[in-house]
């Protein structure tokens, strides 16, 4: 008799991940698609409609937008998915202490993590972006502060309920250390736990960025971002719908991919079954 | 009622606490700035081209500006206590002011788009709970994912698109007819029904499902006296306090909304702020939001408490 | 038969697969009399109730008929016909009594809607030992035993001839399971017809009247309580009937006293604030010996299992590996960790969900360095019957049973000296539970090892413990 292993069998990836990684591309490779320069003004060719040249029309100064949405991906997207990676990792690894330090660490992190909460969402964002204006660092620093707390309650609610489990005691009791039991033990549900969370964040950062692209706090012009797009289409609404219509559906269709991506992984979070 | 008082407390303690941070945010923002303080107040006061260094020497002194950090510091947390924001550096008016001005008009917002929808989610919500997977259930899902993937500005530029530009039924900005209101609160009631029919939705299904429903027809009561005594109770903890919760997350929505509609609100007045570094009106607005925040939570919690005794017992514990 | 109160002809349930879950079962219940269904878990005798009531989960597929009270019989295919005799001929005492009552009601306004008179409800609650206080209550401050016994008090002030009560005594202490067969008793003896569905073998022996043991959806065998308890006739009734703790064969040892593997002196214990859970216990755990540790429920069983194996630090009092003292110095913890280990109750929780069980028995190595599980594994598996290839499952898709052998090889993997085993069979039907406790008693003997054996159940530690402490109850 021997012991039979069966190889490790690659899980099938769920569907949802294709556009997904249709996302990822366009965020890393936009401005290489862009056909034309995204900030090359022509204030001969302003609000025009599409052409072969132009195929998604000009703005306002007669930059092409087909090239201003590809350019923008990397701002709208690549930042927002910066944002939930860095915050959740902030988040996990504060969850995982309190879930394993005394009760004095425990309170003093769970209960900053509150105060967070206390905050409505974009107001830190906007008092940061709107005080240090402009870059990309106070537009991280404000959402990441506003973000980090779910993660982290998240991360030590499931690490609290783990290591209660007989599996934890079963291998202290056979003589595992402790960064072992959190590696095997913890660590694989708590991302688990923390992985729809962080795709639905991934969509509501995007949101909150063109949000203050869109206000005028975010990213400032003539950077391509697709809220600060918008903010500078707007009083042109009425002679350029093709245009605002753009930067309106790369953002809804991102978000949603999403959100439905979210919540596939939420209802099965193994990635799509065992056999 | 000890639990009643806890949670009041732990409210005030917490609205406290934002208060706190937000004032203590501002003034690391003012110092932190570049560029000399007493300056940049100068030129507010008096205007830019007739700042002399000798003026922006006499505001130091008056102001206190050449006293250490911590002093200052304190002074500044001792005057935000006393409820003294001082001016705002644009209008020049008390900061109370300006706030009491703007913050009815967000009130008046907020309360109108928070009633609409629910008007909208609670019919769509409660038709979806009774037949799970059935037309409308679809349908209503399919409605919530894709207005929760539109960013607020996206559906006041679609409201906007249609209802002002394409058919002008209703005009595009500003607030000074009833007419102006309409596309704001739609705007804003439909980025909330996004979230809040899958919770009355759930709600109702988990309900209906509930082993006590079955029970209590086993009793013998028919299936609509069950829903009508066992149902609608339990149902709505989770929409109550779902709701109310939701009107303290309007904040995030009004703020994009007033700025898009030109509408004098709160969050436009907080924008502009912002915009031109008016440091006491932004701590003003910002003041006034985490305070509401901390109340509409507050009345959340005591609306769960009072529908549903179990919250009393946890908040004892 | 005319009598029957309650008739279920040729019933048969069938999942979304066609795989009979209940297949053609036919029995009644006499008039004013008692039927009881006895069973393992999943053998089907659950959703014979729910077909009663019409209640079976959407997707089963159900045939038979059933007949109440005369009336003419009704196809279990048609729940709303049956729904119309609810309350006024057949009332259901379900399985988990807290989830049948409205959370946010209180029990006086919840019993008024089942029909009882605002004055009879403090009669009727006073019937079952409850405190007139208990109407005012709400459902989420009774404990389990207390809400069943105000939906029996609802359930006696409708007039339905017939309850049904599914596994009465599910989750129930000792006493508590005496409380219950007196309540269902009296409502016997009120003149009611009773089907009493149940795992427990005490109920079967209490009640009156007849006897039905279910296996795998059949009606195994079937008749009056006494006669099929005393002389079984299939051969599943007699393997179950024996694996009653007090038919289990006795084991004559005599352990070495002088050789002890755990003991402990002047042991006590207590939380902070609420008083002591046991004081200056002295106990002795000799090598091939069973120390068995039995109380109620929060009397400190488990919290004396953790001292002893240094996973608690005591009040007062000194714990001792080999004649070594674990609570003053850590050091002795330390070498001596993995020969201390413990049972789990749920065994299937004491595997890592996500982990096949080979990957976490090749894992040892890793904390064992003389171990190779190649070669130790496959032997002791054998012994222990377990197939090998669960190797390659995860701890989901194997059977309690399953998973208790699979976690006593583990530990034997570690060469112990002492095991405690924390109600290691609470949770396993009763021919499994045999089958485990006595293939532990082996290997205690066989290896010299000592076992603290905590449970509370009195009939199973007098088959295997050679000594007994029994812990009070708290204060």
């Amino acid at each position: 008799m021997s012991l039979v292993f069966e190889p490790v069998r690659a899980r099938s990836l769920p569907t949802s991940i294709w556009p997904l990684a249709a996302l990822a591309g366009l965020a890393l490779t936009g401005p290489f698609l862009a056909p034309l320069d995204p900030n090359a003004q022509d204030l001969m060719r302003v609000m025009e409609a599409p052409s072969i040249t132009h195929l998604l029309g000009t703005d306002h100064v007669g930059r092409d937008i087909l090239s201003r949405v590809f350019a923008g991906a990397p701002h709208s997207l690549g930042l927002a998915v910066l944002c939930v990676t860095l915050a959740s990792s902030v988040g996990v690894a504060l969850g995982l202490i309190a879930a394993n330090g005394g009760a004095f660490v425990r309170a003093l992190i769970m209960r900053l993590a509150d105060l967070m909460l206390a905050f409505p969402g974009l107001l830190l964002a906007l008092l940061f972006a709107g005080f240090l204006g402009g870059g990309i660092w106070p537009l991280l620093i404000g959402l990441n502060l506003a973000l980090w707390p779910q993660y982290a309650r998240m991360a030590e609610a499931v690490a609290t309920s783990v290591l209660r489990e007989g599996h934890v005691e079963a291998a202290r009791l056979a003589g595992f250390a402790e960064r072992t039991i959190l590696k095997r033990h913890v660590l694989p549900p708590v991302l688990r736990a923390v992985m729809p969370l962080a795709t639905l964040g991934v969509g509501q950062a995007i949101m909150s960025i063109s949000a203050l692209g869109f206000l005028g706090l975010g990213l400032k012009p003539p950077t391509p971002e697709w809220g600060a797009m918008i903010n500078e289409l707007l009083p042109f609404l009425a002679e350029g719908f093709v245009q605002m219509a753009a930067p309106c559906a790369m953002i809804f269709v991102s978000v949603l991919t999403l959100t439905l991506a979210g919540r596939a992984l939420a209802a099965d979070p193994t990635g799509g079954g065992h056999d | 009622m000890n639990g009643v008082l806890r949670v009041i407390m732990l409210r005030i303690g917490q609205a406290l606490a934002t208060a706190a941070v937000l004032a203590s945010l501002c003034f690391v923002f003012v110092h932190a700035l570049p560029g000399d303080l007493a300056l940049r107040v100068a030129a507010a006061r008096v205007g830019d081209e007739r700042v002399t260094p000798e003026t922006a020497e006499r505001i130091r002194r008056e102001e206190g500006l050449d006293r250490p950090l911590i002093v200052q510091y304190g002074q500044w947390m001792g005057n935000v206590a006393q409820g003294d924001l001082g001016r705002s550096l644009l209008s020049g008016k008390p900061v109370t002011q300006e706030l009491a001005y703007h913050a009815s008009f967000t009130l008046q917002l907020g309360l109108i788009g928070w009633l609409l929808s629910y008007l909208i989610a609670l019919p769509l919500g409660i038709m979806a709970g009774f037949r799970p997977g059935g037309i409308v259930d679809r349908m209503t899902n399919a409605l919530a994912v894709t207005l929760a993937s539109l960013p607020t500005f996206l559906v006041g530029i679609g409201l906007i698109t249609l209802f002002a530009l394409t058919l002008r039924w209703l005009p595009p900005a500003g607030f000074r007819t009833g007419a102006h209101m309409v596309l704001p609160a739609f705007t804003l009631a439909l980025s909330l029904v996004a979230f809040s029919i899958p919770v009355i939705r759930n709600a109702v299904v988990e309900v209906r499902s509930a082993f006590f429903m079955t029970y209590a027809r086993v009793k013998g009561l028919t299936p609509a006296a069950a829903f009508r005594h066992h149902g609608v109770r339990n149902a709505a903890i989770p929409v109550v306090t779902y709701a109310a919760l939701q009107f303290a997350f309007v904040i995030d929505g009004f703020v994009v909304i007033e700025t898009l509609f030109n509408y004098p609100g709160l969050g436009e007045l907080l924008v502009k702020a912002l915009i031109a570094r008016d440091v006491p009106v932004i701590m003003g607005a910002g003041l006034v939001i985490g305070f509401a925040f901390a109340v509409v939570s507050l009345l959340a919690d005591l609306m769960r408490l009072w529908f549903d005794p179990r919250g009393l017992e946890e908040a004892r514990a | 038969m005319t009598e029957a109160a309650l008739t279920i002809s040729y019933l048969s349930i069938h999942d979304r697969n066609g795989i009979a879950l209940v297949d053609d079962v036919s029995l009644s219940v006499p008039r004013g009399g008692v039927l009881t269904l006895i069973g393992e878990t999943g053998s089907g005798k659950s959703l014979i109730a729910q077909a009663v009531f019409g209640l079976l989960p959407a997707g089963l597929s159900v045939s038979g008929t059933i007949t109440i009270s005369g009336h003419k019989p009704i196809p279990a295919s048609e729940p709303k016909r049956l729904a119309a005799l609810w309350r006024e001929q057949i009332m259901l005492i379900p399985q988990e009594p807290s989830a049948a009552l409205d959370p946010t009601m209180r029990v006086k306004r919840q019993m008024a809607l089942a029909g009882l008179h605002e004055e009879a409800i403090k009669p009727a609650l006073a019937a079952f030992d409850l405190p007139g206080s208990t109407g005012d209550a709400y459902p989420f401050t009774l404990s389990g035993g207390m809400a069943q016994r105000v939906l029996v008090a609802s359930a006696l002030g409708v007039g339905a001839p017939i309850v049904v009560a599914d596994e009465p005594t599910k989750g129930l202490d000792a006493d508590r399971v005496t409380q219950a067969i007196a309540t269902l008793k009296r409502l016997s003896a009120a003149g009611r017809s009773l089907l009493v569905i149940t795992h427990d073998r005490r109920l079967a022996e209490e009640l009156p009247g007849e006897l039905a043991i279910i296996r795998d959806g059949r009606v195994e065998e079937h008749g009056p309580s006494a006669g099929l308890l005393s002389a079984p006739q299939s051969d599943y009734a007699r393997t179950w009937l024996a694996a009653d703790p007090r038919h289990w064969p006795r084991c004559h040892r005599c352990c070495d006293m002088t050789s002890l593997a755990l003991s402990a002196h002047g042991l006590s214990f207590g939380w902070p604030k609420r008083g002591m859970l046991f004081e200056d216990l002295d106990l002795h755990v000799p090598r091939g010996g069973v120390l068995a540790i039995s109380g109620p429920s929060g009397s400190g069983k488990s919290t004396l299992g953790d001292i002893l194996l240094g996973l608690r630090r005591p009040t007062a009092g000194s714990v001792e590996w080999g004649g070594i003292n674990i609570v003053a110095g850590s050091s002795a913890i330390k070498i001596h960790r993995q020969r201390y280990q413990k049972l789990h109750q749920d065994p299937i929780t004491a595997f890592v969900p996500h982990l096949n069980f080979a990957r976490q028995f090749l894992a040892l190595q890793d904390v064992k360095s003389c171990l190779s599980v190649a070669r130790d594994l496959p032997p002791l598996l054998e012994r222990l019957k377990v197939n090998h290839r669960l190797m390659n499952r995860r701890p989901c898709e194997v059977s309690g049973g399953e998973a208790q052998r699979l976690a006593l090889a583990r530990i034997l993997l570690l060469d112990p000296i002492a095991i405690v085993a924390d109600e290691p069979t609470s949770r396993l039907d009763p021919v499994v539970q045999r089958e485990t406790m006595l293939l532990l008693r082996a290997i205690v003997d066989q290896r010299g090892l000592g076992l603290v054996l905590i449970s509370h159940d009195q009939t199973l530690l007098a088959a295997i413990a050679d000594e007994h402490l029994a812990l009070s109850p708290r204060p």
